[in-house]
C-alpha cells in the first residue's frame, strides 16, 4: 500500500454490482411472498396451488440474483 | 490478488470431467439405494403399520358389533320370557276361570239334576200315595157307604158307578181347595 | 491488501486496521482444490468429491441400517426418519401435484431431498466445512435429473414429443404474432433456465453460505488468536458471534435449499403433464 495514500476504496466493481442486481429480486421476492401470504389468507383452501404458483414465481426471480451472482463469481 | 486471476472465477461455473464422473456415480448409487432399498422398505412398514392398525380398529369393531349382538340377543331372550310369563298367566287365569265356571255349570246342573229327581220322586210318591189313597179311600168309603147304606147296594155296577162319582166330586172339591 | 479482493466487502468491518490481514481468508479456490487421488485421470478426486463420498458412505449405511433396523413401531430416530419420508411424500410431491400422479416421482424427490441435505450439511460439519453440494457438478447432476424426467414425463403424458412441444411452446389463447416472442423463451426456459436455475441456485448458496461461514471464522481466529491486541478482542467475539449465527443459518439454509430443490423439481414435472383442469 502506497503510504501517501489517505483513503483507499479497496475491492471490486463486481461487488457493488451484485449488491445492485440484488435489489430487484429482493424487491420482487418481498412483494411475491407478501402476496403469496396475502392470498393464503384469503383463501386458504388454494394454499396448494397458491404455493406452487408461488414457487415457480420464486424460481424466475431468483434466476435475476443467482445471474447477479453468477457475475460476481465470475469476474472477481 | 495472486490467488485470484482475473476471470478464474468463471472455472467454478464449468463442471470438471472428473467431478461430473464422480457426481453421476454418487447419484447413480444414491437413487439404486433409494428407488431400490430405502423407500419400498419404508412403505412396507408403513403399509403393514396401516394394516395393522385397521385390523385392530377392525377387530374391535367386531367385538363390539358382537357384543351388541349379544346384548340383543339377550333382551330378545328376556322380552321372549317375559311374553311367554305373561302368557302362561294368561293361560292359568283363563283356565281357572273356565274350571270355576266349568265346575259351576257341572254344580248346578247337578244341583237341578238332584232336585228335579226329588220332584219327579216326589211326584211319584204323591202319585203312588194317591193311587193308594184312592184305592183306599175307595174301599174304605164303600165299607163304609155299605155300612152305611146296609144291603141297598147289592150289584157291582151301581157300586162303581156310584163310587166314581163320589170319587170325582171328591176330586173336584179338591181341585176347587 | 492480499486478502481476497473479492470478498473485502465481508471484511470491510476490519478493513481499516488489517495492514496484512488474514492469510487465510476463504475465496473460491476453496471450490476448485488441488486434485489429490487418480491426478489427470478422469477418475480424479480432489477434497470435495473425498467429501462427497465420504457422505455417500454415511448416508447409505445410517439410513440403510435405519431401513435394515425398520421396526413396526418405531423408534425416535426413525420416527424421524419416517417423519422427514412423510414431509417429502405430502408436503413436497402431493401438495404440488397430487397423489394419483406424484406417486411415482416420490422416490425421485426423496433421493434429491436426502441427498441434498445431507450434502449441504457438509458445510457445517467440522472437518468437511464445505458443502459436498459446493461444485456445479452435483447440483448439476440433479437439475439434469430433473430435466430429464420432466421432458419424458410431459411427452409420455403429452402423446408425443410434438404434442409437449406445442403445448410448452404455444400456448393456447395466445395471438400469433406474439409466438415469435414467446416460444423461443419459453423453449430456452425448459430446456435451459429452469435446469439452470436449480443447479445455480443450490450451489450459489452452497458457495456464499461457506464463503460467509469461513470468513466469520477465520476472522473471529485473526482478531482473538494471531492479533496479539486486548482491545481487538472483542471485535473477535463479536465476529464468533456472528460466524455462530451463520453456522445455525447455514444449517436452516440446508435444508431449505433442499426442500425447494424437490419442490421445484415436483413443481417442473407437474407443469410438464397437460393442463386437465
Amino acid at each position: 500500500m502506497d503510504l501517501t495514500t489517505l483513503a483507499e476504496v479497496a475491492g471490486n466493481l463486481s461487488v457493488i454490482g451484485y449488491g445492485l442486481a440484488a435489489i430487484g429480486p429482493g424487491i420482487g421476492l418481498g412483494i411475491m411472498f407478501g402476496k403469496a401470504m396475502e392470498s393464503t389468507a384469503r383463501q386458504p383452501e388454494l394454499s396448494n396451488k397458491l404455493n406452487t404458483i408461488m414457487y415457480i414465481g420464486l424460481a424466475i426471480i431468483e434466476v435475476l440474483a443467482l445471474l447477479g451472482f453468477v457475475a460476481f463469481i465470475m469476474k472477481s | 490478488m495472486t490467488t485470484l486471476a482475473d476471470g478464474n472465477g468463471i472455472d467454478l461455473f464449468i463442471p470438471k470431467t472428473y467431478d461430473i464422473f464422480w457426481s453421476f456415480i454418487i447419484l447413480v448409487i444414491l437413487a439404486v439405494f433409494f428407488y431400490k432399498f430405502f423407500l419400498p422398505r419404508f412403505q412396507k412398514i408403513f403399509d403393514e403399520r396401516a394394516e395393522k392398525i385397521q385390523g385392530g380398529m377392525d377387530k374391535a369393531a367386531a367385538a363390539e358389533k358382537e357384543a351388541e349382538e349379544a346384548k340383543k340377543k339377550y333382551e330378545d331372550q328376556l322380552t321372549q320370557a317375559r311374553v311367554q310369563a305373561s302368557k302362561i298367566r294368561d293361560d292359568a287365569r283363563a283356565e281357572a276361570s273356565h274350571i270355576i265356571a266349568d265346575a259351576r255349570s257341572r254344580a248346578e246342573s247337578e244341583a237341578a239334576q238332584i232336585s228335579a229327581n226329588a220332584q219327579r220322586s216326589i211326584e211319584s210318591e204323591q202319585q203312588q200315595a194317591l193311587v193308594s189313597l184312592k184305592g183306599q179311600v175307595g174301599t174304605i168309603s164303600v165299607a163304609l157307604a155299605g155300612k152305611i147304606l146296609g144291603k141297598e147296594l147289592k150289584s157291582d155296577a151301581v157300586q162303581s158307578d156310584m163310587i166314581d162319582s163320589v170319587l170325582g166330586d171328591l176330586e173336584d172339591e179338591s181341585k176347587e181347595d | 491488501m492480499t486478502g481476497s479482493v473479492g470478498l473485502s466487502v465481508l471484511t470491510a468491518a476490519g478493513g481499516l486496521t488489517l495492514a496484512d490481514g488474514p492469510s487465510e481468508l476463504p475465496s473460491i479456490d476453496d471450490f476448485l482444490p488441488p486434485e489429490i487421488l487418480f491426478q489427470g485421470t478422469p477418475f480424479a478426486m480432489n477434497r470435495i468429491i473425498l467429501i462427497r463420498a465420504i457422505m455417500t458412505v454415511v448416508l447409505l449405511l445410517v439410513f440403510g441400517i435405519t431401513a435394515k433396523r425398520a421396526k413396526l413401531i418405531p423408534g425416535r430416530w426413525q420416527g424421524f426418519v419416517e417423519w422427514m419420508i412423510e414431509f417429502v411424500e405430502y408436503n413436497v410431491v402431493y401438495s404440488t401435484m397430487g397423489e394419483l400422479r406424484g406417486k411415482r416421482y416420490v422416490p425421485m424427490c426423496c433421493t434429491i431431498f436426502f441427498t441434498a441435505l445431507c450434502f449441504n450439511l457438509c458445510g457445517v460439519i467440522p472437518g468437511f466445512n464445505i458443502a459436498a453440494t459446493a461444485t456445479i457438478a452435483m447440483p448439476l447432476m440433479f437439475a439434469l435429473w430433473t430435466l430429464v424426467q420432466y421432458w419424458r414425463s410431459g411427452i409420455r403424458s403429452n402423446g408425443g414429443l410434438g404434442k409437449y412441444l406445442k403445448k410448452e411452446l404455444f400456448p393456447a389463447g395466445v395471438p400469433w404474432p406474439v409466438y415469435i416472442l414467446l416460444s423461443p423463451i419459453k423453449f430456452l426456459e425448459i430446456a435451459v433456465i429452469q435446469p439452470g436455475a436449480l443447479t445455480l441456485r443450490l450451489f450459489a448458496n452452497m458457495v456464499s453460505g461457506h464463503l460467509t461461514l469461513a470468513t466469520a471464522l477465520v476472522m473471529t481466529d485473526w482478531y482473538i488468536i494471531q492479533v496479539h491486541n486486548a482491545a481487538m478482542m472483542p471485535v473477535g467475539i463479536l465476529w464468533f458471534l456472528f460466524g455462530f449465527l451463520m453456522t445455525a443459518f447455514e444449517i436452516f439454509i440446508a435444508a431449505l435449499q433442499a426442500f425447494i430443490f424437490s419442490v421445484l423439481t415436483a413443481v417442473y414435472i407437474n407443469s410438464s403433464y397437460p393442463e386437465d383442469e
